[in-house]
């Protein structure tokens, strides 16, 4: 379970990328952070995965903070960042081992596990190749492969199906369903609505640094009086500027 | 804590060596001091061979028959100078020539000084054993003619010599070779700069600016076991460079023609580990210094900028070491960096030195290192440093 409590975070003196955020996503959850692009959501995340420290607020991983015990609330987390680099000279299942090894994991454990993702992720056809080279598709599975190495309870992910074909973000949604019902408390970030609305319980939009809404599809829609989820948000947000695709 | 960085480590370390190319040029670099030194030591050898019979042209031979006949006596082949002997001598194929003028003979009888002239290039260093030797060869001559004109008189030549100098050459034969030698410890003070110059760009900017550092970062393991695993890979880069020109220094001198030299060089195993044992410590805190430097620059690009300038660094004392060597003092081997160059330097040349010297340039190796991987580790936490400034 994830508690976002009143973050807030300034750069420099001027700007203002998080005014006072809270959400609580729980478990065995898809949570969905909806905003249009400079609204915040990238900030967030990097706030609850621990590398940029709220100015004001904090968040609690598994009643872990993260302002307080970083370390350790990173073991709870598994992390699609908005960053997902390879090393082109290293192969798929070496970026899993390292990653696993990083964990504390080795042995025939590491092994067992990272066999487990790879079938998981339907990249056996890949495992041994260098990722120079590889598809969009191919890179984000990898990128998956070593944030759930560790088979962590919350999965927080930034605008995973940026970029991806049809038959990826397919793949990326079969995913995000499964640890669902493996009972994972598991946060994405979008501004693509459609893309929220097909796999969200629960939505959180954000706009300007704030929570606007927070609630079901279907309590948005009463919320707002609109009948389709795109007037909705419309609504919700005030404009609908950046949140088309 | 260390199984971490021992993963970062091997990580970084395979990572690096599946990059064929850089491996090259990391380990490449090292080789360069030693294929210079021994063609300059070659060109050197057969400049100073002193069997050589001294060519010597003459321009005016009729006018100093008496001078000809001694110059001959000597050893020296004289031969009519061409024309164009001024610009042969500025371009090399002459070494010197010497030049009786028309009025040799007339002042000579007389009992005056004549003059002759030696044409010379004296920026040219190739000619100058022979300038040498033939202006010795006239020097005798003229001391031989005055000697024999002030016995004529019946004054004894020692009162013409008032007080005669003699040099008295403290020099060894290991201190003659280390002034040939001087750039040894440059280089192979470059190599531990050189080895890890790759690992170090492509291990922080090179991370940050493919999009992997972030990610890297959400991994439980302290920000410190992620530094250390880097610095160590930087590390043995850094410290097979400085072998690899270690060994390729005692191969090269067992090839180099030192004995034309007059020189012993000590190059032998207790002295290739003396210079291994002074200039490794360094590898460890040029690496750390490396890794800090990567961490800040903005690109892979950019680290290599830097950490090429970093190169300078040691070039300013390791020249000016190699030019005229200092008397070490003890201040100088706490110095990371000249500290080093003048401890190899004084073990090449079979100095005398104790551990003390070691003790206190390791000492202040390892403090520099501490003090860069903890910095670089702090970087690691700022945000600016992780997500690259704009």
């Amino acid at each position: 379970m994830i508690e976002a409590r009143n973050l807030h975070k300034r750069f420099g003196k001027k700007v203002t990328a998080v005014e006072d955020v809270s959400f609580t996503a729980e478990d065995g959850v898809i949570t969905g952070l909806l905003g249009p692009n400079g609204a915040g959501k990238t900030t967030t995340m990097r706030m609850l995965y621990t590398l940029v420290r709220p100015d004001r607020g904090t968040a609690l991983v598994d009643g872990v903070d993260v302002v307080q015990r970083p370390q350790e609330a990173r073991r709870a987390l598994g992390v699609l960042p908005d960053a997902r680099g390879l090393y082109p000279r290293l192969t798929a299942r070496e970026h899993a081992r390292y990653y696993g090894e990083l964990h504390g994991l080795s042995g025939a454990t590491l092994d067992k596990r990272v066999d487990e993702l790879l079938d998981l992720l339907d990249m056996r056809d890949i495992a041994d190749r260098r990722t120079e080279g590889f598809s969009q598709g191919q890179r984000v599975k990898v990128a998956m492969a070593r944030a759930l190495v560790h088979g962590p309870r919350n999965v927080l992910l930034d605008e995973p199906t940026n970029g991806l074909d049809v038959m990826s973000t397919r793949s990326v949604r079969t995913l995000l369903r499964r640890l669902k019902d493996e009972g994972r408390c598991v946060v994405f970030s979008s501004h693509v609505m459609q893309e929220v609305a097909a796999l969200c319980d629960r939505i959180v939009v954000v706009a300007h640094g704030r929570v606007v809404a927070d609630g079901t599809p279907d309590a948005l829609r009463a919320s707002t009086g609109k009948d389709s989820l795109e007037e909705a948000f419309v609504a919700t947000i005030g404009t609908d500027q950046g949140l088309m695709q | 804590m260390s199984g971490l960085s021992f993963s970062v480590f091997r990580k970084e370390l395979k990572d690096h060596l599946r990059d064929r190319r850089s491996v090259l040029t990391s380990l490449m670099w090292p080789l360069i001091g030693p294929v210079v030194f021994m063609v300059m030591f070659n060109l050197l050898a057969s400049w100073y061979r002193q069997d050589r019979p001294l060519a010597l042209p003459v321009v005016g031979r009729e006018h100093a028959p008496s001078l000809m006949a001694f110059l001959e006596r000597y050893g020296a082949q004289l031969e009519a100078a061409p024309e164009d002997y001024e610009s042969r001598i500025r371009a090399g194929s002459l070494d010197a020539v010497l030049v009786v003028p028309d009025d040799y003979a007339e002042s000579y009888s007389a009992g005056r000084t004549a003059e002759v002239q030696l044409v010379v290039d004296s920026s040219r260093q190739s000619a100058r054993q022979s300038v040498l030797r033939a202006r010795r060869l006239l020097e005798a001559y003229a001391h031989m003619l005055g000697n024999q004109r002030l016995y004529a008189r019946g004054v004894s030549p020692d009162l013409a010599i008032p007080v005669r100098v003699q040099e008295a050459d403290l020099s060894t034969p290991e201190r003659t070779a280390a002034g040939l030698l001087n750039m040894v410890p440059l280089f192979l003070v470059i190599a531990a700069f050189a080895g890890g110059m790759q690992v170090a760009s492509d291990a922080m900017a090179g991370e940050r600016e493919r999009g992997s550092l972030e990610p890297l970062l959400l991994n439980p393991a302290p920000r410190s076991a992620v530094v250390t695993g880097k610095w160590l890979a930087t590390v043995v880069m850094a410290v097979a460079a400085v072998l690899i020109t270690v060994v390729a220094y005692m191969l090269v001198v067992r090839r180099v023609p030192l004995e034309d030299l007059g020189v012993k060089a000590r190059f032998d195993a207790p002295a290739a580990l003396g210079m291994a044992a002074a200039v490794l410590p360094l590898a460890l805190a040029v690496s750390a210094v490396q890794v800090w430097v990567s961490t800040y620059a903005r690109s892979f690009k950019e680290a290599q900028t830097y950490l090429s300038l970093l190169m300078v660094v040691p070039m300013l004392p390791g020249m000016v070491l190699a030019l005229s060597p200092l008397q070490p003092k003890m201040w100088m081997f706490a110095v990371p960096v000249l500290g080093q160059e003048v401890l190899a330097g004084e073990v090449m040349r079979g100095e005398p030195l104790g551990a003390l010297p070691f003790l206190i340039a390791g000492a202040s190796s390892i403090l520099l290192t501490v003090v860069s991987l903890a910095v670089t580790a702090r970087l690691l936490s700022q945000e600016r440093i992780v997500f690259g400034r704009g």
